[in-house]
């Protein structure tokens, strides 16, 4: 009720921008109550019970959504039918602007699943009588989940026990094919049951499934574990390569950039055969005394063993004499990525250059001399 | 497999207090209650393997572990290689460390300059020697400066260190054994001390460690001296090395 009164007017979108309580993202910044009663105006109003958002209010809001999201298409001049949800984010980017630097406050329209929480149904028939067995524990989704885990772990005993029983028992069990996978974690258990587990529960949990995988005749069960796993992707898959390019002489060339503290540098890598460094118009030698910092530019290169093939035409601005040879290091890398093959690539993820250096100088703090440093300690 | 991934779960939710997503690990981190050691990296990142030679190793010379650890490597980010780290080979990681504790205020091409004039300068000293050996002696002089600096160093690393115990209301010294990186640190520190406060003041800071460095070389100078009374109050309080309970 709170939200209906202080819900602004918007005609334009026939209120299918949501606006949300407390624990959903706040909408529009300039929302003030307009109208209100005075049980509204009335503050302290005590402990507030974590609102319930029934079926058909989400259904009211889903539909509202469509309505809405039609209108904001024909508004922006385009197909109502092919809208997709980054169209819609682009749209209320545009309509309106917001300098605010918290992502999470600006004004947003999502589908109204990602905005209210998955909630519990109503546990209990109109009699009161709870549906489920275990609802009286407390934590009904978790006990039937273990409930239903040591079921299946019995039901894998017994079927080890009638394989010995013939004499059918496998001296090698075929092993449950895991693949690179983890368990989910707690916050993830918690999103699948739609319950809050603790820390010893989720625990108890995973040293049971722990005890199911140790069983020889688990890959029974392979379906239910693997719903219980995230799949770990290759960490090479997320690299994003810059494209080859050929210039009017017909020589191989590729262009990236690379950050390091306050740096910004870009090179631009030709397939010549020269083994030249121009860096800001001077030479490497010229711009780089220290050999150092020489030696990482080259580091890339000398890695991949291709130190005498390519033209590096760099510029870089910002930050010191380190940190400029560290942005340039990184641009040098990715550039190198589009001449090379991915296990090549994946070899310079793994010696560390790709990975852009997130450390930063350590702001001062007040009640000390600096970052880590605190003031002379006096007795008196 | 398996093992590896049970105990990658144990750390991450005693560790991990952030976001589920593995997204929100892959980002530049600071830990929720500030530690006092801590980095910007998040406890997933990995550390990367800089030689060259650890990649052309084929299938069949790993072993286990190695492998686990290749298969660990493709699904976890990789924290960015240092600044004085390169893949070549005048690249020593004992080194790397050596200049890093002689560097002060920051200056690191002062310490890494000083580092190569003690180089050379052992290095001329060990040619002088063999061009004046006798040719049954030239064998045993070392001329490679790397050479005689990581056994000046190892030499100088104690064994067995003093712990300070407190043991029904007074404090014992007992002594305990030395890890790896903590007799490293202690054998660059004496001798970095050692050449700085114990030498005439006229000399160059290159020619104050060539000189304590062959020293140690030939098992001989104030910092092997050090090591040795270190190791022999170690014997003496040897009577309550039961008070270690680690």
């Amino acid at each position: 009720m709170a939200a209906n009164c202080a819900r602004v007017v918007c005609s334009l979108f026939g209120k299918s921008v949501n606006f949300a309580s407390s624990t959903r993202p706040v909408t529009l910044q300039f929302c003030r109550q307009i109208c209100g009663t005075p049980a509204l105006r009335r503050k302290n109003l005590g402990p507030t019970v974590p609102e319930t958002f029934t079926a058909e209010f989400i259904q009211k809001q889903v539909e509202e959504f469509e309505i809405g999201k039609r209108h904001l298409a024909n508004m922006m001049g385009e197909d109502p039918e092919n809208f997709t949800q980054e169209d819609i984010d682009r749209s209320i980017a545009y309509l309106f602007p917001s300098g605010l630097f918290e992502k999470r406050a600006r004004p947003l329209m999502k589908h109204p699943v990602e905005i209210f929480p998955k909630q519990r149904a109503v546990q209990w028939g109109p009699d009161g009588r709870p549906f489920h067995f275990l609802f009286y524990t407390g934590k009904q989704a978790y006990y039937s989940l273990m409930h239903d885990l040591y079921g299946r772990v019995l039901k894998v005993e017994k079927h080890q026990d009638q394989l010995r029983a013939k004499g059918l028992f496998p001296t090698e069990p075929k092993q449950i094919a895991l693949g690179p996978s983890r368990w989910l974690t707690k916050e993830e258990m918690e999103a699948l049951l739609v319950e809050p587990i603790s820390r010893q529960d989720y625990e108890h949990f995973i040293q049971l499934m722990e005890r199911l995988l140790a069983m020889p005749c688990c890959s029974l069960e392979q379906q239910f574990v693997m719903s219980h796993r995230q799949q770990l992707e290759a960490q090479s898959m997320h690299q994003v390569v810059p494209p080859l390019q050929k210039d009017d002489a017909g020589v191989d060339f590729s262009t990236a950039e690379g950050r390091r503290k306050s740096s910004r540098g870009s090179v631009v890598v030709r397939d010549c055969g020269a083994g030249r460094l121009t860096v800001n118009g001077q030479d490497h030698l010229h711009y780089f005394p220290v050999l150092q910092d020489r030696e990482q530019l080259m580091f890339p290169l000398q890695f991949c063993g291709l130190l005498g093939r390519f033209d590096l035409d760099c510029s870089v601005s910002g930050g010191g004499r380190s940190s400029q040879a560290g942005a340039l290091r990184l641009a040098i890398s990715r550039a190198l990525l589009s001449f090379l093959s991915q296990s090549e690539g994946e070899a310079m993820r793994q010696a560390g250059l790709l990975t852009p250096d997130p450390r930063v100088r350590e702001r001062k703090k007040p009640g000390q001399e600096g970052a880590r440093r605190k003031f002379t300690w006096k007795k008196r | 497999m398996k093992e590896e991934e049970e105990e990658e779960e144990d750390d991450d939710s005693h560790i991990f207090k952030m976001a589920a997503s593995i997204s929100g690990l892959l980002k530049p981190w600071t830990p929720r209650v500030l530690l006092v050691r801590w980095s910007r990296y998040n406890p997933y990142y990995l550390e990367p393997e800089v030689r060259k030679e650890a990649y052309s190793r084929p299938e069949s010379e790993l072993s286990a572990e190695e492998k686990e650890e290749r298969e660990l490597k493709k699904l976890r980010p990789i924290k960015a290689a240092t600044n004085s780290t390169t893949s070549s080979l005048f690249n020593d990681p004992v080194l790397s460390k050596f200049i890093n504790m002689m560097m002060k205020h920051g200056e690191k091409t002062l310490a890494r300059e000083i580092m190569m004039q003690t180089l050379e300068n052992i290095k001329r000293k060990q040619v002088e020697k063999y061009h004046k050996a006798t040719d049954g002696q030239k064998e045993g002089i070392e001329c490679n400066p790397y050479v005689v600096f990581h056994q000046a160093l190892e030499n100088c690393k104690p064994v067995v260190a003093l712990a300070s115990i407190q043991k029904g209301g007074k404090y014992y010294q007992v002594p305990i054994p030395v890890t790896g990186n903590r007799q490293r640190f202690l054998a660059m520190k004496w001798m970095i001390t050692e050449c700085r406060d114990n030498k005439h003041r006229r000399t160059h800071m290159y020619e104050k460690l060539s000189q304590e460095l062959l020293a140690a070389f030939a098992n001989e100078g104030n910092v092997i001296r050090k090591k040795h009374e270190l190791h022999k109050m170690a014997e003496a309080n040897r009577a309550y090395a039961h008070y270690r309970w680690w």
